[in-house]
């Protein structure tokens, strides 16, 4: 099994091949596109330099070939010149914003130019229409910080929400832990601007074809977004938060269908098994049941206290029967350490083993108990660190299996991930909920996917980025010839 | 993050360095806290942009001239350290690299001057006295002078007190409740001599003694945190020698910077035979807020008297107390602990205020940039006294807080206290 070219989770080939064909940082000459950028933008928004061009070519998740010429843009104009100066020479692009894409999204397979948006920052509220116009560089948390003295909010809240940007969130089409009651960052969107492979500048709002939702989650392969409208929304007036905590894993889920056949649509459901609780615990040091084998996070919101109450009743009685222990958060400072608990489950992670491969899957709910089971039955045959975590009240699941690469095989990892992948596909469901296929999820695309449906993405590929310079060896795997 | 550092690197330094890029998952969580990449916007002047930077440095990939820039830019703030969930010990990390990099270092012949000239005044609370007294004198030529000479020379306070050794014994009031060491600390003699004044006063006045044991010098985190690693050893060694743990309850530091250097020994001898010894050391290191605080929590504190007026105290935290020692409840519980006094939270209150060790001198723009940042948060909170527990923050809240106009006071934690006991807040 192979993943991506040149994109591995994590850097195993790097630094051999590292300088060759590079053009040098001192002394040596600089890429051409990197000069005629230089001249057309100015010094301040190209980085050309080989230590700057190395912090560019990775995400959260792997890393990838390392780019000619960086560019900062501060306005959509700076992006059409960066963009057509890249076609002029026939090099790929490849949109970025904070590279916390957990897919290998931003990590270039091959060296080119990469647009990084970090600096496109800008943003303000409309009260009055309720909505934001952000740049695509604007940190997710600010904008509801933004909308805040409005009485506003904007609920998309991936955990990545402090550093990831809103051009990122709408290339992935990022969910969160609200997205169970409130919905993804396709459903705040009201439209968006973007720049196509040619450097043409494009306007949509979601009436017409809704080409705007096909931007939604193209992961930058169909075009680069350069802002958006946003919709906001009022703050629920009372939220209310318990944990609950059990045995085994199954009975957790066990608990969440439960809990939803019976009614209750909480705002938060999500869960973590033993070695992320415990994970956890050694950076935060809160006091959570570290021999439970899966613990379980609850919101419940609205405006009138006394359903909000109800709903919490409800999940508690569910978690109750399915045979948890149930702890109410006395106070929102509990709620909100908690929250922040859940936030940091991915990169405290990192203190069990080094590396991981991440997985995001999403099934039926109906179907929960026995995914979560048969998934913790493969890792624990496998012999390799599995976990599991993850908005469980959409279904959306995420293995991770920890590893060594230099004490463990890079093939059996592999191997792992892929039987993960299978159980999901055999439920009925999908490869992924949030983070998106990137590079990392490529090579299962084909088994999830049938072969009339995946000409039918390249069709659409083939269309919006006819000489495929958009992030190319993402999302599609290659064509049959 | 894979690394075969060990490979080129095979001592204990090369261990830390190694352990340390290791455990980074290139999450990117470090972003949004660091003061640089606030600034400036891009990965290479981020924390795990400079974790990539030294592990390509490390194994031969990327020349030590490319990388440096932005190595250079770090504060060594270790904000990065808190907001990390994988527990990357950034802080070991950067000062591994910088002791394994200086050497290597070109540097033109004022830059060298003017470092090694830091690292012997620092250290020497006389010779510093002496050049904070010409550099006062000095100060009004500031404006004419390049930027790097005028920097120095704008961080001095209008007024240079004169030195006040400490009494190498202050004897505990009343009831003997224990007894400590204390580390004098170096540049704070000269710029803040009440800081110590008021530490001894305040330790006597809860019954502990305290002994400044005789041959102790600077705790060597300028030495170290700017890559003069031989002249750091040389300190460290020399405190090993001059405190024995065994004889006290605690070793105590009123300097944020100081105590993080003090409890950073065994990083820095890891691998060599003096570890242990340095393990010893570093476990009864603490920062004054944080032994008195442990005070206050069994109820031991001498109550301290009711302000005069209803007194706003803005609360600022060192990088080095919050970050590097994670010590951030205890100096507020200390305040809160003087009858009459709010404690205000400040805006922004995780980024540093620019004055991390050397860097007002090496960086001065972003420096300053961070200077008037804060300055402008801490203000924003309308306070009547401004505490914090580091000198470095001291002289630079105080030196821009004036610039924009304002007369609050600036004092130490400890002073704030010292005055409650006096009943002259
Ligand atoms: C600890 C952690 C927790 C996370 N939790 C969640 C979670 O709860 N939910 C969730 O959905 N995700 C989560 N993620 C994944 C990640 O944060 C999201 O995918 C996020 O949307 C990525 O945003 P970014 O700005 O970092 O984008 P990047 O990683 O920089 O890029 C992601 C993709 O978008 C493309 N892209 C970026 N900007 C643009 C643009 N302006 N135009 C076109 N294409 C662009 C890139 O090419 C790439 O394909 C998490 C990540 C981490 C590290
Ligand atoms: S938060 Fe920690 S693990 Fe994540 S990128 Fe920063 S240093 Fe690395
Ligand atoms: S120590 Fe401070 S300045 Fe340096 S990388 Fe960490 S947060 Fe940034």
């Amino acid at each position: 099994m192979t993943i991506g070219k040149a994109v591995r989770p994590e850097k195993q080939a790097l630094t051999p091949s590292l300088g060759d064909s590079l053009p040098k940082s001192k002394g040596g000459s600089l890429h051409p596109l990197a000069a005629t950028l230089t001249r057309l933008l100015g010094p301040r928004k190209v980085l050309s330099n080989l230590s700057e061009r190395l912090n560019y070519r990775y995400d959260a998740i792997a890393f990838g070939a390392t780019p000619l010429c960086v560019v900062l843009p501060e306005s959509t104009a700076d992006v059409v010149a960066a963009v057509k100066a890249a076609r002029a020479v026939g090099v790929p692009i490849v949109g970025r914003g904070a590279a916390s894409g957990l897919s290998g999204g931003a990590a270039p397979t091959e060296p080119g130019l990469v647009i990084s948006f970090t600096r496109m920052t800008r943003l303000s509220i409309d009260p009055v229409r309720r909505e934001a116009l952000a740049q695509a560089g604007v940190i997710t948390l600010s904008v509801t910080e933004a909308a805040k003295p409005f009485g506003l909010i904007y609920p998309p809240d991936p955990a990545s929400f402090r550093t990831s940007t809103i051009g990122g969130n709408l290339a992935e089409n990022a969910g969160g832990p609200l997205c169970f009651k409130y919905g993804v960052t396709g459903d705040y969107v009201q439209g968006l601007e973007f720049v196509d492979a040619d450097g043409e500048v494009h306007s949509l709002t979601r009436d017409a074809y809704d080409l705007a939702g096909l931007l939604i989650g193209s992961e930058g392969t169909l075009g680069l977004i350069t802002q958006a409208t946003l919709r906001l929304t009022t703050p629920p007036q009372f939220t209310r938060t318990l944990m609950a905590h059990f045995a085994e894993v199954g009975q957790c889920a066990e608990a969440v269908s439960a809990a939803i056949a019976a009614g209750a649509v909480p705002s938060k459901l999500e869960f973590m098994d033993r070695a992320c609780t415990n994970a956890i615990e050694d950076y935060l040091h809160l006091g959570l049941p570290r021999e439970a084998e899966a613990l379980l996070l609850v919101d419940t919101d609205g405006n009138d206290l006394e359903t909000v109450e109800e709903e919490r009743a409800l999940v508690e009685a569910a978690c109750r029967n399915a045979g948890g222990t149930v702890r109410r958060a006395e106070s929102d400072a509990e709620a909100a350490q908690l929250w922040q608990a859940r936030r940091s489950v991915s990169p405290a992670l990192g203190r069990i083993r080094p590396q991981r491969m991440n997985e995001d899957i999403v099934v039926p709910r109906s179907v929960l108990p026995e995914v979560v089971r048969e998934i913790r039955a493969l890792g624990d045959a496998s012999g390799l660190h599995l976990v599991q975590f993850g908005h469980i009240g959409d279904g959306n699941l995420h293995p991770n299996i920890l590893f060594d690469p230099r004490t463990e095989s890079l093939e059996a990892v592999h191997d792992l991930a892929h039987e993960v992948a299978r159980v999901a596909i055999r439920h009925g469901g999908v490869l992924s909920g949030e983070h998106g296929i990137g590079s990392m999820k490529l090579a299962f695309m084909r088994e999830a996917v049938d072969a009339g449906t995946l000409a039918a993405l390249w069709r659409v590929k083939h269309a919006l980025d006819p000489h495929g310079a958009l992030n190319p060896g993402k999302v599609l795997p290659a064509e049959e010839a | 993050m894979n690394n075969d550092i060990r490979t080129h690197h095979p001592d204990g330094q090369g261990e830390l360095m190694a352990h340390a890029v290791d455990a980074c998952v290139h999450c990117g969580f470090c972003l949004p806290a660091c003061p640089t990449y606030a600034l400036l916007g891009d990965e290479m002047d981020s924390p795990r942009g400079r974790i990539v930077l030294i592990k390509e440095v490390l194994e031969g990939a990327l020349p030590l001239y490319d990388a440096a820039p932005h190595l250079d830019r770090c504060l060594g703030c270790q904000a990065c350290v808190t907001a990390c969930p994988s527990g990357v010990p950034y802080g070991e990390l950067i000062t591994s690299f910088r002791g394994w990099s200086e050497p290597q270092r070109q540097r033109s012949p004022l830059d060298r001057a003017k470092r090694a000239s830091i690292l012997k005044i620092l250290p020497a609370p006389k010779v510093f006295s002496l050049a904070a007294r010409v550099g006062q004198f000095a100060k009004p030529l500031a404006p004419l002078l390049p930027n790097a000479l005028r920097s120095p020379l704008d961080l001095l306070p209008e007024h240079v007190p004169a030195m006040q050794p400490s009494a190498a014994f202050t004897p505990a009031r009343g009831q003997r409740r224990g007894r400590v060491a204390f580390l004098v600390g170096c540049a704070q003699q000269a710029l803040a001599p009440n800081f110590n004044a008021a530490t001894l006063r305040v330790l006597a006045r809860n019954g502990i003694e305290v002994v400044i044991p005789d041959g102790q010098g600077c705790c060597g985190a300028a030495a170290l945190h700017t890559g003069a690693r031989g002249e750091a050893l040389k300190l460290v060694r020399a405190n090993l020698a001059a405190f024995n743990p065994d004889d006290f309850d605690a070793i105590l530091s009123n300097a944020a910077g100081c105590g993080a250097g003090l409890k950073e020994y065994p990083a820095i001898l890891h691998g060599l035979p003096d570890e242990a010894q340095a393990q010893a050391f570093a476990a009864k290191v603490q920062d004054i807020s944080e032994y008195l605080g442990a005070l206050l929590e069994d109820g031991e504190l001498e109550p301290p008297m009711p302000t005069s007026r209803p007194l706003k105290v803005a609360y600022h935290d060192a990088c080095h107390l919050a970050h590097a020692q994670g010590v951030r409840s205890a100096p507020r519980a200390l305040l809160r602990a003087i009858p009459g006094v709010t404690v205000l939270e400040v805006p922004e209150g995780d980024l540093c205020c620019g004055s991390a060790g050397t860097y007002n001198l090496e960086q001065p723009e972003l420096a300053t940039q961070l200077g008037v940042r804060k300055a402008k948060n801490i203000l924003s909170t309308a306070p009547d006294l401004i505490a914090s527990g580091n000198i470095g923050c001291h002289t630079q809240i105080q030196s821009h807080a004036r610039r924009q106009g304002s007369p609050v006071p600036v004092m130490h934690t400890i002073e704030v206290l010292d005055l409650a006991y006096r009943g002259e807040l």
